[in-house]
């Protein structure tokens, strides 16, 4: 479905990700790790066009999505939800949905599929996003993502700002996703979480993929266990 | 006293209807353009010069709404564009010096070549009694013209999937990206429409005063001052900031004098700017 080839990214002719290539398949959830600062935030956001790209290749469903700008490419079905959510302080969780559907008017079908995952956005239809709380932003930050019916979700440290309890329901909306088919690439910190939850994963470090391999194969190499899990 | 506030909220309608071209503009991460009231004299000589060519009223008033629209479309395939790339304070000035200088081009260039046109719209059949005051049909029109331009802005930004996605690029362009908003195609979008807005507030203007080649800065100070006043971006805003200045003005310039009115105007910009800076009903930072 995805397929990264030689891609580098970064700002002002200082590439930040160097030369990645990385896969993901139609139905998986694929996780990429790092510490802070390791270019998992420049290569999603080079990825989905909001950042120059230097060199290589994104392909999706066999199209370079490279030269095609940001609002082009959620209309071919690869969806962002950046860490920084980007959403319209003064607009209701309303208008959010039915802008996420732009430029169709929202389905009525992909609607109720939103506010059967995320009854909080049902009650507060009316309630501006600027007057909501990081995790009520969060679900829609997703909510206007899945209104433009993506095939792939792409999502950037869904868990930024969350309380523990509320990260680990971030994760279960996003596990019920999966099962309704949808293929997800997720970068995250907190890894424990993101581990539980993806097939495969990929770890960044400087820019570039160190270590790949299952969720099982991560969860048991040393060096990943040392870095990430907090195990000695 | 009924007479002079009918005539502030005569004023006061076409001053919100102003203040929405300038404020949109602004909305766009902060491009400040002075040129504004040289659009909406642009648009009043065009119509103007149609006239004396022979052009019925109605036909001349389209042809000044397009030359409106065609200067904003201009500013933004030309001028502005270096002007959308920068960010914060470095766009605000840019833009700034930028439309002060293209003010001053139309200011020259109609001073010297047509010194003394101005439009005056004749609108005849007498006056109509409102409230027991005498009014000019002409102030009648005006109005109505005004009401029916905020009912129509008010409907476009809360009602149609293309007014909210103008109103997504003002408040977070890359979130208005990600859902699929070209925000180039919103920008030349807002820049007709504020050039189409100062021309048909130059025509509603000459339906009771001479649109005269000089009006331009005026014009745009009133805009900025009731944009202040309303606060930047709120259509709402300056719906009412232009009602409360309108009669503000009209009673001091009876009360007190025309020449003081304009620096009382002013104050009430600065007093808001101190007591409340982002407006009526703007949106605090």
């Amino acid at each position: 479905m995805l397929e990264v080839r030689g891609f580098s990214a970064g700002y002002q002719g200082n590439d930040v990700v160097h030369d990645l290539s990385f896969r993901v398949d139609r139905g998986e959830a694929v996780m990429i790790i790092g510490s802070n600062g390791a270019g998992k935030t420049t290569l999603l956001r080079a990825m989905c066009g909001l950042l120059p790209v230097s060199s290589g290749k994104v392909l999706f469903e066999g199209t370079d999505v490279v030269p095609i700008p940001a609002q082009r490419i959620v209309r071919l079905g690869m969806s962002f939800v950046p860490s920084a959510r980007h959403l319209f302080p003064q607009m209701t969780v309303q208008e959010h949905l039915s802008l996420g559907a732009y430029p169709n008017r929202p389905d009525p079908e992909t609607m109720s599929l939103v506010l059967d995952l995320f009854p909080r956005l049902g009650e507060r239809r009316r309630q501006r996003a600027g007057t909501m709380s990081g995790g009520e932003q969060q679900m829609l930050a997703v909510g206007r993502a899945l209104m433009s019916r993506p095939r792939l979700l792409v999502l950037d440290e869904p868990t930024t700002g969350l309380a523990p309890k509320l990260a680990q329901e971030a994760y279960q909306a996003l596990g019920v996703l999966r099962l309704q088919g949808l293929t997800l690439l997720v970068a995250e910190q907190q890894v424990p979480l993101v581990m539980a939850f993806s097939d495969r994963g990929y770890v960044l470090e400087n820019g570039q993929i160190q270590i790949e391999g299952t969720s099982e194969e991560l969860a048991k190499n040393p060096e990943v266990r040392r870095a990430y899990l907090g195990v000695t | 006293m009924t007479a002079i506030i009918l005539d502030g909220i005569v004023l006061g309608l076409q001053f919100g209807v102003l203040a929405v071209g300038l404020t949109l503009v602004y909305g766009l991460g902060g491009v400040l353009n002075l040129a504004y009231g040289q659009m909406a004299v642009v648009a009043a000589i065009v119509v103007s010069l149609s006239m004396d060519a022979g052009l019925p009223a109605a036909p001349a008033v389209g042809i000044g709404l397009l030359a409106g629209g065609g200067f904003g479309l201009l500013l933004d395939t030309t001028l502005l564009r270096p002007v959308y790339r920068l960010r914060g304070e470095a766009k605000v000035l840019l833009s700034l010096v930028l439309t002060l200088g293209v003010a001053f081009v139309v200011d020259g260039l109609l001073l010297w070549r047509l010194p003394l046109e101005a439009l005056t719209l004749h609108i005849g059949g007498g006056v109509v009694e409102i409230l027991g005051v005498p009014m000019r049909r002409g102030s009648l029109w005006a109005s109505a013209i005004s009401v029916a331009v905020f009912v129509a802005l008010f409907f476009f930004f809360r009602s149609t999937m293309l007014g909210r996605a103008v109103r997504s690029v003002i408040q977070d362009e890359e979130g208005a990206r990600l859902v699929g908003i070209d925000p180039g195609r919103m920008r030349t979008l807002i820049l007709v429409s504020s050039g189409v807005l100062a021309a048909l507030v130059a025509v509603t203007r000459s339906m009771t005063t001479p649109v005269t080649v000089t009006a331009g800065i005026s014009l745009t100070i009133f805009a900025l001052i009731v944009t202040v006043v309303g606060g930047l971006g709120s259509v709402a805003g300056a719906f009412l900031a232009g009602l409360i200045l309108g009669i503000i003005s009209t009673v001091s310039s009876f009360y007190i004098g025309t020449f003081l009115t304009l620096i009382i105007l002013l104050s009430a910009a600065a007093l808001t700017i101190l007591m409340r800076p982002s407006g009526l009903l703007g949106v605090p930072e």
